[in-house]
């Protein structure tokens, strides 16, 4: 019973998207990893870590480290207000909270809707976590790869250089 | 509902209650086990206890441990009705705690889905034989046969001839309370408790065990017995009211010829059970052969035995005894076992339940100039006050205290002692220190390889040798527990031979741990003692039953890794060595000093706080090169700003308010500034998510009362 249940959850998540404004773009995260969203919050800073992690929020008695998106993809900081929220995510078993300018919608992109990103080679800071430019109607969203946007070492060069050339074949694969 | 009930749940209960009973057994005969004999009441409670036990296995089908328990009832039965004068009492302890292991052990097998399929038969012979040994020390045969039964709360070895004038005949008429579980089986139990007096026994409905659905019929209708027997009511009422479930119970005379008619309103179904000749056979060859022996009158001499630990002082009894025998009859019925998930939710609750708080009290609309709110604060302060006492209630439930763990090691020390033929004193120091639940599961094999080395390879192997180095004639290992710096300090040391640094390089080479090249000298004797805990790794020439075959050490450097600690091994020639282990401070609770530095709040563990000082600035001394020191009292300090350590903005807003607070860590000393001082308060500690990276000097962060967070300073970081 439970496991059907489970079943059904993973159908109903299957290609949603919650989306979430910050600087100019919209972002979309699979909703599957994404536990809950919360307003902001009182953080408490850590010293001498990276910039863009702020510091730690007591959510139920769990603590849980939070990022801000905005500094993580190297953009200018921005004042919390009211509408400033923090997603939840889990992924592989780490839990953090993503700092976020406010919450768009959740929206279904079918993968056929979503295209590979364009080429690293002058790309900006924030889209080596970006996986996927998805169509929604007329806008885009950049669709992010939770695991890089939260791991903490910067991609090497090396890295990047066998990314693009697995993403060509893969290109090269799909069409 | 028939799926509900299933055995699991019954064997659960049986397991829960019976590991309880013989835990408290063992505490109890560790707590005497230095007394001259058990006194009175401690020979009736483990009379009821091993009838207990000897009951509900009975109803589990459990033949073997059915059968150890009611020989070892058999003993305290004995003790009980006859007061021998001299029972050897330290082979009374030992068959005690061979039978307790034997039990625990077949729980063991249980537990883990196994048939417990150990054979006591052995260990039943030599009570048997114990039991002989002590009615043959008996005096006078008039002595056999007790007059008056003094504590008679079940009357049990009555030889029941099947048709006696004397007997009586009982309509009884239970009723439980309504949301007692498992009525079948307490129902049971009670038949197993008349078991032995009854001359004849019917009950209804009748299928109690078989049926799980007869516990609702019992719970609806009440579960009713006919019973024949020599017996008062009174005594009926006695054996049968053992169960708190129980919420009356009515007991009728009725004539014999009632008795015969049985259950009136379905009589053919009725099973008419002869508990009797089986029992009573029993007890007439057990009450022939006392009698026989009762006529060898001799009387022995005191039965060796007691040769190792007969005596203690009266300081260490104080120790071990902590709680008198009524608390701890008490504390039994006081305990439920609860999810440890539950727990955990319950916990996550109050913490939003904290914060949901403030946020309604220090909430903006209450921030409107000309509002009246002395009523709204006067019951905002019960909140408070509710909320955090709530708070720490729950903090504290999955605090445990370390005794039960220690008095574990002293039935080590016990045992291993009296294999080794040595004499040990343990004492025991801060066993009421608490740490989480998790950790004490962790700890306690550790610790028992540690006890077992000290008083193996650690105590020296003969007295003489002891006295000529002039030491006390007994081995002296001191187990201890104690919060310092942020940890848990578990700490084994005993005054034994001490470790020769050399031995062990040379026998780290042999076994090619470290260069051929290599010279003690290189090796401070700390890094060398570590050797020890290497696989395999062991100086002792001979290796005995205890312990020197070099597994050991190894697993417990390996399980305390586990829980993040470390143990450090100090160690002086033939003055004793020092095992410590160092267990973090994962969810213990420690005592802390909050204070804020700009925005960021920290809290120190207050036993590192060693002087608060508020010293002008200009007071400071500055060194060309930046460094700067306090003095106090003709002492200089270092001093360390927290915001400049940490990068932190916007501190030293009010210089007034600016103190310095004086830290110690292993001797060291330093001075830290900070921009005030919050107070003091218990705080649990939590660890920093492993995302994100360790900052020196933090070890963990922690939730304060209105559910911000707090990072905890590592003093020995700071240092």
């Amino acid at each position: 019973m439970e496991e059907n249940m489970e079943e059904y959850e993973e159908d109903t998540q299957e290609g949603k998207y919650l989306t979430f404004r910050s600087g100019n773009e919209y972002f979309g995260l699979e909703i599957r990893i994404v536990q809950e969203i919360i307003g902001i919050q009182k953080i408490a800073e850590i010293p001498e870590t990276e910039d863009y992690i702020k510091g730690l929020i007591n959510l139920r008695g769990k603590i849980i480290p939070v990022i801000d998106v905005r500094i993580r993809f190297k953009q200018e900081p921005f004042e919390y207000t009211d509408r400033t929220c923090i997603i939840i995510i889990s992924v592989k078993n780490t839990v953090v909270g993503l700092i976020v300018e406010n919450i768009a919608e959740v929206v279904t992109i079918n993968k056929e809707d979503i295209a590979p990103p364009p080429s690293l080679t002058h790309g900006n800071a924030k889209n080596k976590y970006v996986y996927g430019l998805g169509k929604v109607g007329d806008s885009v969203k950049l669709l992010l790869d939770p695991e890089k946007l939260i791991n903490n070492e910067e991609i090497t060069l090396f890295e990047r250089v066998t990314e693009e050339a697995e993403m060509a074949t893969e290109e090269g694969r799909s069409e | 509902m028939a799926e509900e009930f299933s055995t699991e749940g019954m064997l659960d209960m049986y397991l829960y209650e019976n590991g309880q009973l013989l835990e408290q057994m063992e505490a109890t005969t560790l707590e005497k086990k230095d007394d001259e004999s058990f006194d009175e009441a401690t020979i009736n409670e483990f009379f009821r206890i091993m009838h207990t036990i000897k009951g509900s296995s009975a109803v589990m089908m459990y033949d073997n441990i059915t059968e150890l328990a009611h020989k070892l009832e058999d003993i305290f039965y004995y003790i009980r009705e006859s007061h021998p004068k001299h029972v050897p009492h330290m082979e009374m302890v030992d068959y005690i705690f061979q039978v307790t292991d034997f039990i625990t052990g077949e729980f063991e097998k249980i537990k883990n889905g196994n048939e417990p399929d150990g054979c006591p038969d052995e260990l039943i012979e030599e009570i048997k034989a114990f039991l002989e040994k002590i009615k043959n020390n008996i005096e006078k045969a008039g002595e056999k046969v007790p007059e008056k039964k003094e504590t008679d709360n079940v009357a049990q070895y009555y030889v029941a001839p099947v048709a006696n004038v004397k007997s009586q005949f009982f309509l009884l008429h239970i009723y439980y309370k309504p949301d007692t579980q498992m009525a079948n089986l307490r129902a049971y139990s009670t038949i197993f408790a008349l078991k032995d007096i009854a001359e004849d026994l019917q009950y209804t409905p009748e299928d109690v065990v078989s049926n799980a659905e007869s516990s609702d019929l019992i719970l609806a209708e009440g579960f009713k017995m006919l019973l024949q027997a020599q017996a008062s009511k009174e005594e009926v009422m006695k054996l049968v009211d053992t169960s708190s479930e129980i919420s009356s119970i009515e007991i009728d005379e009725i004539s014999g010829e009632d008795f015969l008619k049985g259950f009136a309103e379905n009589e053919d179904n009725n099973e008419v059970i002869d508990l009797v000749s089986d029992v009573s056979v029993i007890q007439e060859r057990a009450m022939a052969k006392q009698k026989e022996e009762d006529k060898n009158e001799e009387k022995k001499s005191p039965q060796p035995g007691d040769y190792v630990i007969k005596t203690k002082e009266a300081g260490k009894k104080k120790v071990l005894a902590k709680q008198s025998k009524e608390n701890k009859e008490k504390h039994q019925q006081n305990f439920i076992s609860v999810n440890v998930e539950k727990m955990d939710s319950l916990m996550d609750l109050i913490g939003e339940i904290v914060i949901a708080e403030s946020v309604v009290l220090q909430n903006p609309d209450l921030k409107v100039p000309g509002l009246n709110l002395s009523n709204f604060q006067k019951a905002a302060r019960q909140l408070t006050k509710f909320t955090s006492e709530m708070q720490d209630v729950i903090m504290s439930m999955r605090m445990m205290p370390l005794t039960n763990v220690f008095q574990k090691m002293n039935r080590i020390v016990f045992d291993t002692s009296r294999k080794l033929g040595k004499e040990i004193d343990l004492q025991i120091i801060g066993e009421t220190t608490e740490v989480d639940k998790n950790i004490i599961e962790h700890i306690s094999d550790p610790l028992m390889h540690l006890i077992r080395n000290s008083v193996d390879h650690g105590i020296e192997d003969s007295k003489e040798e002891r006295i000529e180095k002039g030491k006390p004639e007994k081995g002296q290992v001191v187990l201890e527990a104690k919060n310092e710096g942020g940890k848990v300090f578990i700490i084994v040391r005993d005054d034994g031979k001490g470790m020769n640094p050399k031995k062990i390089f040379q026998k780290a080479q042999e076994n090619g741990l470290i260069s051929d090249k290599m010279v003690q000298s290189d090796l401070t004797d700390k890094e060398i003692y570590q050797f020890i805990t290497y696989p395999g790794f062991s100086t002792k020439e001979q290796v005995t039953e205890v312990s020197g075959r070099g597994v050991g050490m190894d697993v417990v450097v390996k399980n305390i890794q586990e829980i993040g600690g470390r143990l450090d091994i100090e160690s002086t020639m033939n003055e004793g060595s020092t095992f410590t282990l160092k267990i973090p401070l994962t969810l213990a609770i420690i005592e802390g000093v909050v204070m804020v530095v700009g925005e960021t709040t920290f809290v120190v563990e207050t036993s590192a706080v060693k002087e608060f000082l508020s010293i002008k600035e200009t007071k400071f001394i500055k060194e060309p090169n930046g460094e700067e020191y306090v003095m106090v009292r003709e002492e200089c300090y270092p001093l360390l700003r927290m915001d400049e350590r940490y990068h932190i903005k916007d501190a030293g807003q009010e210089p007034d308010k600016a103190i310095i607070i004086i830290l110690e860590h292993e001797e060291k000393k330093v001075c830290v500034l900070v921009d005030r001082l919050i107070g003091e308060q218990e705080i649990v500690v939590k660890p920093i998510p492993t995302y994100i990276k360790r900052v020196d000097g933090i070890s963990g962060c922690t939730q304060l009362g209105d559910g911000s967070l707090a990072l905890i300073l590592d003093v020995g970081g700071l240092v």
